[in-house]
């Protein structure tokens, strides 16, 4: 058995050749199942651990544990504590404990050109306080809810951050960083805009949209930089408007700025991984005309098509159906799996991933059997 | 009186300007219930064309959701001369986000394209308990039940949803629909619904087909 240490080394190396484009020695794995299923798992209270953290190292144990992967199996953890403390609408929980994004408007349509003229202004005067109720009111009390915010904060990460260096030292998982942005468009959209106000921005002001994308994409490029741009990671770009959207409004209001997002950041030195959402099988012309090596992750579509048009081009990921382990037997579950190392795998540029997050869990379903059976079939059957 | 036709194209092309001017003219006719209940006929129609559209993918969700915006920016302008008319809805639905999730984007288009066709909709809101389905149907007595849900958890709830339904011995009173991502043939057969769909569009017309 090798030591932790020697296993990060190796799969650091694996991920090092994925990202440069070589082959690696196998396909890197990664366990789609996130805090939110790990909690579940070890039989807590997804609510209650999210707030008292000190319950997440040995839930992080177990599932480090029993579930094979190659990097820290978190996913992008959303805290409640200083989302609360903000008054928070835009990242709320549910009734069953999972942290999540309902539709808001930060940005009314009559505020365009004030956002176009100075977002950044825009958002600290406007949006923000907007968007999380603790920051109206006395300068000295949104300062303190701001201190208090940022302080629940830093020490939550920092809680988890130790939690995440000791998997690391036990499992020998690959070291990586991680850093977030999103789209121009997709934050218009999902934080300014909402869904339904930029569903009719398109047609009513499509300039304006287009010049906000614009005046965004600096903020969007600050976002998504890593602390060092010669990190082992990757900036994260989880995409969503592009497949609601007809042809020629992606052309040319959304394709533009995030195009820009990914050539800056690529130039900078970094790696991106976009989460392709949805079925962006209309777009495959454009996502080919991205940078080299560029990490796609895809929920839907044709994985053939896929790998014939962008294969040699960029690295792909995601495609494995997560539903399939809620509603089929443990024999399909890993036939899917070989079928898409099939047709992913050759000649490398693959990341095993699935096509979404597994969130939650049905402590009498099939998915943890049906999981582990996928995440053990590609880990030894993924050799080059 | 409005030409009818131009209005139902008007609603089909998602032409704001035109429905709205359209639309503002005629209620200041002053017109009776009846012509009033053309109007909105009118309406239907030009969001059935919406429908096609976006069924041979010229159209696409923000389309959808413009449309749902742009028809009920059209009653609201038509409510007062409709008021005096007993309106015969073709069958009702209760509609919500099961538990659990948050996301109301594709239950609300499916809620206005089926009020559109002259559906009696009850929209429970998100994060909807399936105790508070079973109540909502104990009360309005729908012929069917939406489920909507985002989230990859949303299989589970509409699974408990339907055991509830059963419990409460209502589950063959009712057809069930669920609808969003991460729905399919086998979710549906595991969760006990009768169809599922992730295009409002389809769904729309899988309901229709129910109360014909």
């Amino acid at each position: 058995m090798m030591d932790a240490v020697a296993m990060t080394n190796e799969r650091n190396q694996m991920f090092r050749d994925l990202f440069s484009g070589k082959t690696p020695q196998r396909v890197p794995i990664s366990n789609p199942a996130t805090q939110d299923f790990a909690i579940q798992y070890a039989g807590l209270d997804l609510a209650e651990c999210q707030w008292d953290l000190t319950k997440l190292e040995q839930v992080y144990n177990k599932f480090c544990q029993d579930f094979f992967t190659d990097t820290y199996p978190g996913g992008s953890i959303r805290i409640p504590s200083h989302y609360q403390i903000l008054g928070s609408t835009c990242i709320v929980m549910s009734s069953s404990g999972f942290m999540q994004h309902p539709e808001v408007v930060g940005l009314l349509a009559e505020e365009y050109d004030q956002f176009i003229a100075s977002p950044y202004d825009c958002l600290v005067e406007t949006i923000l306080p907007r968007l999380y109720t603790e920051l109206n009111g006395s300068p000295a009390k949104v300062a303190m809810a701001l201190a208090k915010a940022m302080r629940a904060k830093s020490d939550d990460l920092a809680y988890l951050g130790t939690i995440q260096a000791k998997m690391n030292a036990k499992y020998g998982y690959a070291t990586m960083v991680r850093a977030l942005t999103e789209a121009p468009f997709d934050f218009l959209a999902d934080f300014l805009r909402s869904f339904k106000g930029i569903s009719g921005d398109v047609r009513r002001c499509p300039d304006k949209v287009a010049a906000a994308c614009e005046a965004v994409l600096p903020l969007m490029i600050k976002k998504g930089t890593l602390p060092n741009s010669s990190m082992l990671g990757a900036t994260f770009i989880p995409l969503h408007m592009a497949p609601y959207l007809r042809d020629k409004d992606f052309a040319t209001l959304y394709w533009p700025t995030f195009k820009k997002l990914v050539e800056t950041l690529v130039g900078m030195g970094q790696k991106v991984e976009l989460f392709v959402e949805q079925d962006w099988m209309r777009y495959l012309d454009y996502l080919y005309e991205l940078p080299e090596n560029t990490i796609m992750r895809f929920e839907y579509g044709d994985a053939k098509l896929v790998k014939e048009k962008l294969g040699k081009k960029h690295i792909i990921s995601g495609f494995y159906p997560v539903t399939l382990l809620q509603t089929g037997s443990k024999q399909q579950c890993v036939d899917k799996a070989k079928e898409l190392l099939d047709i992913l795998a050759p000649g490398g540029k693959y990341w095993w991933q699935a096509d979404k997050s597994i969130i939650n869990l049905d402590v009498n379903g099939p998915v943890v059997e049906n999981l582990r059976a996928v995440l053990d079939y590609v880990h030894e059957n993924g050799s080059y | 009186m409005i030409d009818l036709q131009v209005l139902t194209q008007a609603v089909g092309d998602l032409d704001e300007k035109a429905i709205l001017t359209m639309v503002k003219d005629f209620v200041a006719t002053n017109p009776s219930g009846e012509d009033a209940q053309k109007v909105v006929f009118a309406c239907q129609q030009g969001m059935a064309i919406v429908g096609d559209l976006f069924e041979k993918n010229e159209y696409y969700v923000g389309d959808l959701i413009f449309a749902g915006e742009l028809l009920s920016q059209t009653i609201d302008l038509l409510k007062p001369v409709l008021s005096s008319v007993v309106t015969q809805k073709v069958g009702s639905i209760v509609i919500g986000t099961v538990e659990g999730d948050l996301h109301d984007i594709g239950k609300n288009i499916f809620g206005s394209m089926a009020e559109a066709a002259g559906f009696e909709v009850y929209d429970l809101g998100i994060d909807v308990s399936p105790g508070a389905f079973v109540e909502k149907v104990k009360e309005v007595k729908p012929q069917i039940i939406g489920m909507s849900g985002v989230l990859t958890l949303a299989i589970d709830p509409m699974k408990n949803t339907v055991k509830a339904l059963n419990e409460a011995g209502l589950r063959d009173s009712v057809k069930i629909i669920i609808g969003g991502n991460p729905v399919n043939a086998d979710a549906c057969k595991q969760i006990g619904a009768d169809a599922f769909t992730t295009n409002a569009a389809e769904g729309l017309k899988t309901c229709q087909g129910w109360v014909k």
